[in-house]
């Protein structure tokens, strides 16, 4: 199947400053995370996505279909923007009807829609309230409401999780994942790896406009693998095992830290064999402790985005 | 759980598009911080009214302006031109006109705008319909009460006078549309909106139109002074000299040329809408 968004050459500048630079990208269905920093560069792809800036050069294409200037195409997409920002004298049902109104149904169908998907997203029963009197958690399920109400094939979420407690948390993941499973495609970003984690293997990391990865999470870490990566070693003879790293021309660096030594390499399946063998020969004394402050999505990221 | 895209319907036309923006923008615009200011705004010149009557109910002798006596019409009639046409309708027209896609765009809403299967351009258009409709709720009730206070004055019959407040009515509505999508264009065109309109109606149209000239035409003023039933009265030497040069198309022309002005500015407006990108402030 073709890709649901496919990026050629994408680039998008605001004056002298560059937002998004040169992507191409094909964002295959299913849920698909997109991850960088603050001021990465996500929001401008999300932006270019859902249509609302144009391209400075090269094209964007959402569900086979050029999207700027293409209102037709919102029939099949919904979009959850980040911003905290509502009409807050309406209630919950009123502001998602108000919105679904706008693809052109009936009044009637419209409020059975937004009360739908307001229980999709559990906030039936603050359905009647202000928006100005919903929490954090409520406020950015009712924009989320907003999106799916008119049963879009894509759905797009710009930092969903922002400013929830973790009990509201773990229900939009799980709801994400949910309508990934209905058969939606979903595209979410953030800034949290262990968040986009926690929703789906396929990742796309940006940073500084530039997409620097995409794929499945494996894949990425086999990408990393190609890098430096670090290992924080607690042992007793912290000495003597370094002077035997460096008989090793993997090992690129060493520091020494209260008890421990941190090496780099830049073969860690190789590095991580040897060891093995060391603690099991007990050769330079006993090895208390093997991390990596690498060995785990967040560090990859953060890796990622420095390299 | 539906299958995704089994409801999505085909896009909906710009009118039909503007009736739904102009349902869900009216409520916001009458409750809006800025229809306090109108409410304001608009209870000066029945404060105004109040007070003339009092002052003519103590003071049975009448009003007179450099020594000719003044009947409730004409000061009616003086108060619409002056008041409403002159100050109120400009101003409204550039706060609120200037603030159509702006306002939306401050509070980061303009998202859910557009990002919905509609036409950008019937965004504009339905908020401009809900500033008209907002507008015109509120200036209208406050010219009846004006008028109910004021023709009164030095006898003055309100059955006779009657026609011309249908007329002044119909005046304020087309002021308020004109206005309205005059400003609309200059708020989605420039940065400053604001300054640019207050300066269009507050520096260029009084100025140009105490001159001879083509330059006059290019104000909604000139074109309103046709519609303006009263009449004033000419006694001093500036009004005299305003006279010579008092040039008013006809009322059709006038007409017209507002309809034109309406439908062109809105046309743009739209237009400007349709191509231009909006960049929320993080």
């Amino acid at each position: 199947m073709a890709g649901l968004v496919v990026a050629d050459h994408l680039s998008k500048w605001y004056g002298q400053v560059i937002g998004l630079n040169d992507v191409s990208v094909t964002v295959p269905p299913g849920i698909t995370g997109l991850l960088g920093p603050n001021g990465a560069g996500k929001s401008t792809f999300m932006k270019l996505i859902t249509g609302q800036l144009k391209p400075s050069k090269g094209g964007i294409t959402v569900l086979g279909e050029p999207i700027w200037q293409n209102p037709g195409l919102y029939t099949r997409m919904g979009f959850c923007p980040e911003q905290d920002a509502f009409y807050d004298r309406m209630t919950g049902l009123e502001w998602v009807t108000a919105l679904v109104r706008l693809n052109g149904v009936t009044d009637t169908e419209a409020g059975a829609m937004a009360a739908r998907a307001i229980e999709d997203v559990e906030l039936t029963d603050a359905a009647d309230k202000k928006i100005g009197a919903y929490s954090k958690g409520m406020r950015q399920r009712i924009k989320m409401a907003q999106a799916l109400a008119h049963n879009p094939e894509l759905l797009i979420l710009d930092e969903p999780l922002s400013g929830m407690d973790p009990i509201a948390r773990r229900k939009t993941i799980r709801m994400i994942k949910d309508w990934g499973r209905a058969g939606r495609s979903v595209i979410v970003s953030s800034h949290i790896l262990h968040e986009i984690e926690s929703m789906t293997a396929n990742i796309l990391l940006i940073n500084q406009g530039r997409i620097l990865a995409e794929g499945n999470v494996h894949q990425i870490r086999d990408l990393i693998d190609e890098h430096p990566h670090s290992v924080h070693i607690k042992a007793d003879r912290t000495r003597a095992l370094a002077r035997e790293f460096l008989g090793h021309d993997d090992v690129l660096s060493l520091k020494f830290e209260e008890g421990a030594v941190v090496v780099q390499t830049g073969r860690p399946d190789a590095f991580y064999a040897r060891l093995t063998d060391l603690a099991a020969s007990g050769e330079h004394g006993a090895i208390h402790e093997v991390t990596s402050p690498d060995d785990n999505l967040q560090a990859v990221f953060q890796y990622l985005v420095k390299a | 759980m539906s299958d995704p895209g089994r409801s999505a319907a085909a896009t909906p036309g710009v009118l039909p598009s503007a009736v739904r923006i102009f349902d869900l923008s009216l409520g916001q615009m009458l409750w809006s911080r800025r229809s306090v200011f109108l409410g304001v705004l608009l209870g000066g010149p029945v404060l105004m009214a109040i007070a003339l009557r009092i002052v003519d109910t103590l003071h049975a002798s009448g009003f007179k302006v450099n020594g000719a006596a003044i009947g409730g019409s004409a000061i009616f009639g003086m108060m619409v031109w002056l008041l409403f046409i002159r100050f109120i309708v400009p101003v409204l027209g550039v706060f609120y006109g200037t603030s159509l896609i702006a306002d939306e765009v401050d509070d980061k809403t303009i998202t859910y705008l557009f990002t919905r299967p509609i036409p950008r351009r019937s965004v504009l258009l339905g908020k401009y319909l809900a500033y008209l409709a907002c507008t015109v709720l509120l200036v209208l009730p406050s010219v009846m009460l004006v008028f109910f206070l004021i023709v009164p004055i030095g006898g003055g019959g309100i059955g006779e006078a009657f026609p011309s407040l249908l007329a002044d009515l119909g005046m304020l509505a087309v002021g308020l549309a004109s206005y309205g999508a005059v400003f609309a264009l200059v708020g989605t065109m420039l940065k400053r909106p604001l300054v640019v309109g207050l300066v269009f109606a507050f520096g260029w149209e009084p100025a140009v139109l105490l001159f001879p000239g083509y330059l006059k035409r290019l104000t909604v003023a000139y074109y309103m002074q046709a519609l303006v039933t009263h009449e004033m009265p000419q006694d001093s030497a500036i009004s005299m000299l305003l006279q010579v040069f008092h040039e008013v198309p006809s009322v059709t022309t006038s007409l017209l040329c507002l309809a034109t002005t309406v439908a062109l500015t809105l046309w743009l407006a739209g237009r400007a809408v349709e191509r231009r990108e909006y960049v929320l402030e993080q």
